[in-house]
């Protein structure tokens, strides 16, 4: 789990969640400026991306990292259910041992679907996030 | 020596996401009941078949009212689009679009289309 | 495969190490039930002085009403992992291994056992239980027989059996794992 410099210019800061395959379209996706940062100022632009299965096990741990996120930053951060793991449980739907999608734990702004999701999906969502898209910008 | 050719995916498009070909569908429930995720579900009901010559014996037809898959559960196995015996899914180069509500992700029979 | 008592277990792997066979990898259980009423404790060991051996394997049998078998901790470390795995899952008693949970939580029960359902399968309808021409407001005729999904056992072993009968036999409900939905009358 780390903090991404999405666009390597501190406009976005994007917490990687990286639970389970997902990831891997997680780090295809990053913008070729994309970098390792430590921590978003507070009053900074976020999204948390979860990538993957959240197991009953890490289920506490995930809820009280996305918490501790929503706590400390001014502005909430939009939170992405990235893959139909983090969405519903996925293929692992009916596993005694997962959680049934990461809005069981905390709430979620958007929902990718996807067994994997697209790179460009996620790209697509954290430019509508930042604004980028608005403006017509690209990554 | 030049570049080797670049592979191209030959015999469909793209594994974005599966369509339905509603004429096609008959109501049979093969891809309902094959999908290992449970993720497709379908309401059908019965009509007198219209297309029965006189003086034979009347049948019926299934008629699809309502069919839906849940791409947020779905993990595009494509087994329903192999299952069905009467070609009504497909893999199609669309992929989902993301959504803010989970249950936007149910798309029904317009959506699939 | 060698075949070991369940008495000779800890004996039997203790030799095989003295025998060459130093390097532990994996130790796993198989549930039995609908061949015999069992578990299959299997362990997998590999030759330090020849990496292209063969792999040796041992395995023993213990009743599934009362599975224990010997912890081989002490011969390799690293088995205490996949006997606190195996013990979770299939409910296997591992005499003088490490008792700690492993990864679930403590309200789930054996779950690889084959006669434990999974219950998200339960909880809701099937949407593959209407027939073609039904729709969820009712079509179908009530006496028809009802399709239960792949994993569950049919209600009358299962969801709907009559409280004062025996309980459910464990061999039936875990054939209704690989598909047989048919009861068949045995009694």
């Amino acid at each position: 789990m780390r903090w991404v410099d999405w666009y390597g210019d501190s406009s976005l800061h994007v917490l990687d969640v990286a639970l389970a395959c997902c990831s891997l379209e997680f780090n295809a996706a990053a913008p070729a400026a994309a970098g390792p940062a430590v921590e978003p100022p507070v009053d900074g632009r976020t999204a948390v991306v979860v990538s993957g299965t959240v197991t009953d096990r890490l289920a506490p741990a995930v809820a009280a990292v996305v918490d501790s996120v929503r706590t400390r930053q001014q502005v909430a951060p939009v939170v992405v259910a990235y893959g139909v793991c983090a969405t519903t449980g996925g293929p692992y739907w009916d596993s005694y041992a997962v959680t049934k999608g990461v809005d069981v734990l905390v709430p979620v702004d958007v929902y990718v679907p996807g067994c994997p999701p697209t790179p460009a999906a996620l790209r697509e969502v954290l430019d509508g996030v930042s604004g980028r898209a608005a403006r017509g910008a690209t990554a | 020596m030049s570049a080797p050719e670049p592979v191209v995916p030959v015999g469909g498009p793209a594994h974005g996401r599966i369509r339905l070909i509603e004429p096609a569908c008959t109501s049979c429930m093969l891809c309902v009941r094959e999908c290992p995720v449970w993720c497709i579900s379908l309401d059908s009901h019965t009509e007198p078949d219209p297309d029965v010559p006189a003086g034979a014996r009347p049948r019926t037809v299934n008629v699809l009212d309502r069919f839906e898959i849940d791409w947020g559960t779905c993990m595009f196995c494509g087994i329903c689009v192999e299952e069905c015996p009467f070609d009504a899914l497909e893999w199609d180069d669309a992929h989902p679009a993301p959504a803010e509500g989970s249950l936007d992700l149910r798309h029904g029979i317009a959506e699939l289309a | 495969m060698r075949d070991v008592a369940a008495q000779d277990w800890h004996a039997a792997v203790l030799a095989a190490r003295e025998d060459g066979y130093g390097w532990f990898d994996w130790l796993g259980c198989v549930d039995e039930i609908g061949v015999a009423d069992e578990l299959r404790v299997v362990l997998s060991l590999r030759r330090l002085d020849d990496a292209s051996a063969p792999e040796l394997l041992l395995q023993c049998r213990v009743p599934r009403s009362e599975p224990r078998v010997d912890s081989v901790r002490d011969v390799f470390a690293g088995a205490a992992w996949h006997e606190r795995e195996a013990a979770e899952e299939f409910g296997l008693e591992v005499v003088g291994g490490d008792r700690r949970r492993l990864l679930l939580d403590a309200s789930v029960e054996a779950p690889l056992r084959k006669d434990e359902v999974l219950a998200a399968r339960t909880a809701g309808p099937w949407p593959g239980a209407k027939e073609p021409g039904e729709s969820t407001e009712g079509g179908a005729s009530p006496s028809r027989r009802r399709t239960v999904p792949p994993g569950v056992p049919a209600a009358e072993v299962w969801g709907d059996r009559d409280p004062d009968g025996p309980p459910p036999d464990p061999a039936e409900v875990a054939a209704a794992s690989t598909g047989g939905r048919v009861r068949r009358r045995s009694r």
